[in-house]
């Protein structure tokens, strides 16, 4: 059992005025019969639920995906999609959790199996029978998009092979890389490391884990916060001795910020200073830019003269960082660049969510508008996008490569190979 | 450096930072959510009643302000000329033509449109989107009133029933829903992005066919189409072979947020950016300069530096205004002086539907010629680059008098061009 | 004028009258009750919603506390849907850290036999998470809460099983005085019929006066003074559950020092005003202050929660002979006058005092006199008989969500706020005399929710108005308008359960389209919920009378979108029929002449000695 306090998110039921905007924008709501929107999931059957009651007198709230449209739109600061999270983790205390979210939730746990023998493991996940038997069994949706083991090694072990070349320098930056760039796209990490070194910064890396967001969108509270716990012990000093901890992935530095100590009512010296110290990698380099530090030694990312068409889709949780688009922004400084801002509401995926079995034509179905955009876009043959779950839901949605900004940027630089996906050193 | 940053993403915002684009501007919206448009009816009230005297609705707004600014003379519209206002509107209608969503006024000019609510009483409104103009209670031909069965924000029989009441010859009619959808649980933007599949607008039309008798117009709830909704609408008249009409419900409005997006989708065109979910907290000021706001995000506040500012974030509903038990109210930025009693025993009158209105919802914040914002003991600026305008302005209650959306139009027009200094010296 | 015959006559439809007539009714007698409003229109419909365990007055007022507890096991069983058992805390503040008040209320409790346990105070914080931390002290006691309108619905409804006839809306405007023989008799009423405006003359062998805090009234009509103490209570309704349990201050019961969790809200209560008139109900900007200042010290941080609503009651408080000036010294006990021995007026009783609690007591208490007046023995059966409904077992918080979402009935909600369906507010009015959309909310809670009435008002009213439309080619017209109402077969067992009120197939899949004719106004005389634009402004009027008083922030900024809704987008204010008025129309006024406006002014004083 959770318990409330008046920083709870719970209790930002009472700012509600039940206008019904969030549920106009509602993007599952309006593909599917089996969520009845934000309000009524959210600030609505809130006040019919209490601790310790005999059940959770509803359901339909898991079909919530988490995307933040409501949260965005509403006027008057209703959190909404947390009020929603809870909601399930409740549920998840009452009936337990059934093992497929148990696997989707430990990311870090499967990347790191798999790391060991990434051929196999790619193998034995991405053929037709396994993916037939992991719906029959556990319910992971066929069709949709599962990362590939990178069969290069971890990104750990790159900054390793590498580390003669690392830059050393009196400013320094801490780098979190989360699951998804270590055990499957080292190559974001790359770029990532190409940027800042490029800017002058020396990267580090210590060790840490996972954020703990798939478990906490999947209402297992209690192991999401013993990630957290870790995280707060290995990081908060880097965070208190004054280096920023910037990350590539916008859904692991937003439950560095905020998931995880708001969801999880955490209020203690170590989670605020992680908290303070964390950074969307984008969001820092804005900062840097608006300081007059930002390299800006571009040069086009077309060989030929021609513009490159560059459809841009800000992930969901760019909307709860509340930070703006800042990789639009910054992405819009190199030469070339025609960038195209998508203003669909979510891809589908939503973390985790359009990889159930049951929610996966859902999913699609919410994605629908950005794909369609995407195919408006005449020339583009190559999108953008922050976060890794979306850029494998535009992959699969769309039949065209996406790449994360920092490789645009980094490219930019000519640190690195946009086709091939590595550091050009 | 952003030449403007405009607080607010309602009517009153979008127009101000077009003005501001169109005046070269380097301009950005800033908004926690999405406002009043969301909510009204989609047309633009100018002035539907006289403050004092509700009884009867205003004939021609546009001459009733000048009694009404005589009589209150801090009212929002004193602060702008009359030639002033028709401009204001006028780049209103521009605008909404340039989106797509063109707006008009009575076919005769300068009056107002007598539209029938969602509960047929006759509501006045200055300029109406298409859809809405074939509802207006001047014209002849009597009126079939078509709802559909189970829809729980639409009541055909109770308009009919009040149009009846009202002189207005009406019969109504219900359609299965299943002609819209199957789904048992869809609000009206729900069901009009539905209506926007062209089979959809076939089968609705095959039905209302069936129902209209010569001669009749036909009153549909505002559903017909979202992104397609021109197209929706000439499909259906040509169908049905009728006038029809839209009349805008219960919130969400499908004309209001129809119009939001596409005034928003063309400002962004014109290089305006638009970014919602940002609450802003505070600010920080030196020497009588507002030099940045700040805004929450899930780490930090986020600082936005601008040369201007123009508050935008209406009254206490747009979320403007903050008022606690203790009787105290106050503009939630910058701690403008507000026009009100500091007293919750004197906000109210015994009725809801007070001839008179609610006090509380006539105060704000008191601004000079040029949009200000001014300590009312002075009479000075509070901040050199700081303006105001909508429904944070002091002395009017646009719910009440029915000018929501003329006062958001001409003031967000008038203070931008207050502040680029594109406009003839203030009269009040 | 039609006249009706009965052996018993009910004056009140509160939860009193409502028991006196189950009572008597299960006994046998041919009962005829009358309301002059709606049921539990009075003092019922507007308290907080305590099941008392009698620990409030254990110390102060044994006598009632032991009443109390007594009738706390009796109703839940016989109305056990109509209770949540949400369980009750004493909690020593910081306050009273020093007072010995403590040990004498748990010794108490004990005597009386009110199952007390003191818990450790981190387990009150366990389960209650928002209680203040500086408690020291925190005892357990079976305190519950209760809907007060489904319980009296349910009370009636089971009067009416057995025989009794129930008459609201009728206005007792004279007692039938016999005085022939030297001896004053009341033989019966003639009332007044408030929708048709029809007098109706009603024989009875015994007439009981529940008129709660009317019974002066009541009796001055028969020649009989008695002297309620009108004790007007005012209460903060919070918008959501802050607590899930009754949280008391273990101190002598006061201002402000309980918070009762109640259906979606928490209630905190109550102040204790004498007031002149039980229909004064008017909320001083004071009293409002004092609930929040005074919730502070249970829940720090409540007064900056969300304020839904505030309403006042009037307890009939009697205590014969008192002189004090305090009403919050009158004995919670209950009474019943004896008026033949008393006045020497044959015919006639009058209950009064009490607690919501004791209701069936006094009941029962009433029907043992009017039996020996009547000379005869039957024996109290009420305390066996559950009422309809009761074989649910205690609600719970979230049931009605629970209903919703297993029968999928989101598509169908009215009123959002509080989850009332289509088919339940059409049941509703089709089984219960509805004569304002007030009645339906009492009924199923219809605009009881954050955004009071703003978007469930219109709904209801057209939905009213739909079903008015379909009755009018009805076929049976009843004889009267008495007989419409008795003949309605008021089933209020499942009154508040969305999945017993589901339609067959959705209306989406209806195929047929239906024309209508043209429109004629749907306006039968007899049945004022057929007049739209009058159930419209009635009930937006009636919400705003409760808002009042707390509005401010969040609340204000609701206000202001249903001023949005009812002004700009609906115009109801320019809506035809202005000149019609309901029996209640001027009752849902708001009154803001001035009165006392500092806040922290103290109740008691010149104001109160003025209005004694």
């Amino acid at each position: 059992m959770h318990t409330i306090s008046w920083h709870s998110v719970e209790l930002t039921l009472d700012e509600c005025i039940k206008c019904n905007i969030c549920t106009s924008y509602c993007p599952v709501a309006e593909v599917t019969d089996l969520f009845a929107g934000p309000k009524y999931s959210g600030p609505q059957a809130q006040r019919f639920r209490e601790n310790g009651q005999p059940h959770s007198p509803d359901h339909s709230v898991d079909y919530c995906s988490g995307c933040r449209v409501c949260n965005d739109v509403c006027p008057t600061g209703v959190r909404i999609a947390e009020i929603n999270a809870k909601a399930r983790a409740q549920m998840v205390a009452e009936h337990g959790i059934p093992l497929r979210n148990r696997l989707l939730g430990r990311n870090e746990l499967l990347g790191k199996a798999g790391s060991f023998a990434p051929h196999l493991a790619n193998l034995a996940l991405h053929n037709p029978v396994s993916r037939v038997l992991a719906e029959k069994v556990v319910g992971i949706a066929r069709e949709a998009p599962l990362p590939r083991w990178s069969t290069e090694g971890t990104f750990s072990a790159w900054m390793k092979r590498t580390r003669h070349r690392r830059l050393r320098s009196d400013k320094k930056v801490v780098y979190f890389h989360g699951c998804a760039t270590q055990y499957y796209e080292p190559f974001i990490g790359q770029a990532a490391v190409m940027v800042l070194e490029q800017n002058g910064y020396e990267v580090l890396v210590p060790p840490q884990n996972c954020c703990g967001l798939p478990m906490l969108s999947n209402g297992e509270f209690d192991a999401a916060e013993r990630y957290h716990r870790g995280n707060v012990a290995r990081l908060a000093g880097f965070g208190l001795a004054g280096y920023p901890i910037v990350g590539t992935s916008t859904s692991c530095t937003l439950t560095l910020k905020e998931e995880a100590p708001e969801l999880l009512d955490k209020e203690d010296p170590g989670s605020q200073a992680l908290k303070q110290a964390t950074w969307d990698i984008f969001e820092w380099l804005r900062e840097l830019h608006a300081e007059g530090q930002l390299s800006t030694d571009f040069r086009p990312l077309s060989p030929d003269e021609e513009r490159l068409v560059l459809p841009y889709h800000a992930p969901c949780q760019y909307r709860a960082h509340r930070i703006g688009k800042p990789a639009l922004e910054i992405l819009s400084l190199i030469p070339g660049l025609d960038l195209r801002e998508s203003h669909a509401r979510c891809c589908g995926i939503a973390g985790t969510y359009g990889y159930k079995a049951e929610k996966y034509p859902v999913a699609m179905d919410v994605g629908r508008e950005l794909f369609d955009f995407v195919a408006a876009q005449s020339g583009a043959e190559i999108t953008a996008c922050d976060s890794e779950t979306c850029r494998w839901q535009l992959e699969h949605g769309t039949h065209l490569p996406s790449r994360h900004p920092i490789e645009f940027l980094a490219a930019a630089y000519g640190r690195y190979d946009l086709e091939r996906r590595r550091a050009v050193e | 450096m952003t030449q403007l940053i405009v607080i607010g993403a309602g009517l009153t915002g979008l127009m101000a930072a077009h003005t501001a684009a169109q005046a070269g501007l380097q301009v950005r919206i800033i908004a926690k959510g999405m406002g009043a448009n969301h909510w009204h009816a989609g047309t633009v009230d100018v002035l539907g009643y006289h403050p004092r005297d509700s009884r009867q609705p205003v004939r021609r707004p546009l001459e009733s302000r000048d009694v009404l600014v005589a009589e209150q003379p801090g009212h929002p519209y004193a602060r702008v000329s009359p030639e002033e206002m028709q401009a204001g509107l006028e780049a209103f209608t521009r605008l909404a033509q340039e989106a797509g969503l063109p707006h008009r006024g009575s076919d005769e000019p300068g009056r107002n449109l007598l539209l029938p609510s969602p509960v047929g009483a006759a509501r006045p409104a200055f300029l109406a989107p298409e859809a809405q103009l074939a509802g207006e209670l001047g014209r002849d031909e009597p009126m079939l009133i078509v709802g559909f069965q189970g829809l729980r924000d639409f009541y055909p029989q109770l308009v009919a029933e009040n149009l009846g009441k009202q002189g207005v010859t009406a019969r109504a009619a219900f359609l299965p829903l299943s002609l819209v959808t199957r789904e048992r649980d869809r609000n009206h933007v729900q069901l009009a992005k539905l209506l926007d599949e062209p089979e959809r607008v076939a089968g609705l039309g095959r039905a209302l066919r069936g129902l209209v008798k010569p001669g009749e117009r036909v009153g549909l709830p505002a559903i017909l189409g979202f992104q397609r909704h021109r197209e929706v609408l000439a499909s259906l008249v040509e169908q049905v072979g009728a006038p029809i009409f839209e009349i805008p419900t219960l919130p969400p409005s499908v004309p209001g947020i129809r119009l939001h997006t596409a005034l928003a989708r063309r400002l962004e065109a014109l290089g305006v950016r638009i970014e919602t979910g940002m609450e802003v907290l505070g600010f920080h000021g030196e020497d009588g300069r507002v030099l940045w706001v700040e805004t929450e995000t899930a780490a930090r506040p986020l600082k936005h530096r601008a040369e201007r500012f123009l508050l935008a974030t209406g009254g206490v509903l747009g979320g403007g205004f903050q008022s606690d038990h203790t009787g105290r109210i106050w503009e939630g930025i910058f701690h403008l002086p507000l026009t009100l009693p500091q007293e919750r025993s004197r906000w109210f009158r015994p009725r809801f539907l007070d001839p008179a209105g609610q006090p509380v919802f006539q105060g704000g914040v008191p601004v000079n010629g040029n949009f200000q914002p001014v300590d009312p003991a002075s009479g000075q600026p509070v901040f050199a680059n700081l303006w105001a305008a909508g429904n944070t302005l002091a002395h009017a209650d646009p719910i009440h008098e029915r000018s929501l959306e003329g006062v958001a139009i001409v003031t967000g027009v008038a203070a931008v061009k207050a502040m680029v200094g594109d406009r003839a010296p203030a009269n009040s | 004028m039609p006249t009706l015959e009965t052996e018993i006559l009910v004056i009140g439809g509160g939860a009193t009258g409502a028991g006196v007539a189950w009572d008597a009714a299960l006994r046998g007698f041919q009962v005829i009750l009358v309301e002059k409003r709606d049921l539990t229109h009075g003092t019922t419909g507007r308290y907080h919603g305590l099941v008392h365990s009698g620990g409030r007055y254990v110390v102060k007022d044994p006598k009632s506390a032991a009443e109390c507890i007594h009738e706390n096991r009796i109703l839940r069983r016989t109305h056990a849907h109509c209770i949540e058992d949400t369980g009750g805390f004493f909690v020593v503040t910081p306050e009273e850290a020093e007072s010995d008040y403590p040990d004498r209320f748990q010794a108490a409790c004990d005597e009386i036999g009110i199952p007390c346990t003191e818990i450790p105070v981190a387990e009150a914080l366990r389960r209650e998470p928002l209680l203040n931390p500086r408690i020291s002290r925190v005892f357990e006691v079976p305190d519950a809460s209760a809907d007060s309108f489904l319980a009296t619905h349910a009370t009636v409804q089971a009067a009416r099983m057995a025989g009794a006839r129930i008459l609201i809306y009728h206005q007792v405007e004279a007692l039938l005085v016999d005085e022939s023989n030297g001896q004053r008799r009341v033989q019966g009423a003639q009332v007044r019929d408030m929708v048709s405006g029809e007098l109706v003359t009603i024989r009875a062998d015994m007439t009981i006066n529940a008129a709660g805090a009317w019974a002066g009234q009541i009796a001055a009509l028969a020649g009989a003074e008695v002297r309620i103490i009108p004790g007007k209570g005012t209460m903060v309704a919070m918008n959501h559950r802050l607590v899930n349990t009754v949280i008391n201050r273990c101190k002598m019961p006061s201002d402000g020092d309980i918070i009762v969790p109640i259906h979606t809200i928490v209630a905190i209560g109550t102040t204790d005003e004498k007031v002149a008139d039980p229909e004064n109900l008017r909320i001083e900007p004071w009293e409002v202050q004092l609930m929040l200042e005074e919730g502070e010290k249970l829940v720090p941080g409540i007064s900056r929660a969300r304020v839904l609503r505030a309403w006042a009651g009037v307890r009939p408080l009697y205590q014969e002979n008192f002189t004090g000036q305090d009403s919050r010294d009158v004995t919670r006990s209950l009474a019943l006058l004896d008026h033949p021995s008393r006045d020497g007026i044959q015919g006639f009783l009058t209950i009064t005092g009490g607690k919501w609690t004791t209701f069936r007591m006094m009941a029962e208490k009433a029907v043992d006199r009017a039996c020996q007046h009547l000379g005869v023995e039957r024996p109290c059966r009420t305390a066996d008989t559950p009422v309809p409904g009761a074989e649910q077992g205690h609600y719970w918080l979230g049931h009605r969500l629970h209903e919703i979402e297993e029968a999928r009935l989101q598509g169908e909600l009215v009123c959002e706020c509080e989850l009332v369906t289509r088919a339940m507010l059409e049941d509703a009015a089709r089984n219960n005399p509805t004569v304002t959309l007030d009645d339906l909310r009492r009924d199923v809670r219809l605009g009881m929710g954050p955004c009071q009435g703003g978007f469930c008002t219109y709904r209801a009213v057209g939905i009213l108005h739909e079903l008015a439309a379909e009755n009018r080619t009805a076929p049976v017209t009843p004889e009267s308008p008495q007989e419409e109402i008795a003949n309605s077969p008021w089933e209020v067992a499942y009154l508040q359960s969305p999945g017993r009120h589901v339609r067959t197939g959705s209306p989406q899949e209806v195929l047929e389209s239906k024309v209508l004719g043209p429109a004629s106004p749907v306006t039968d005389p007899r049945t004022p919920v057929s007049n739209p634009n009058l159930l419209l402004r009635d009930f937006l009027q009636e919400r705003w009378k409760g808002v009042v008083p707390v509005l401010w922030g969040r609340q204000l900024k609701q206000e202001r979108l249903d001023e949005l809704i009812y002004l700009g987008v609906m115009n109801a204010d320019h809506l035809p029929d202005e000149e019609l008025a309901s029996p209640l129309t001027d009752f849902y006024l708001f009154d803001t002449t001035p009165g006392e406006t500092s806040p922290g002014t103290t109740p008691s004083g010149q104001e109160k000695e003025a209005s004694a």
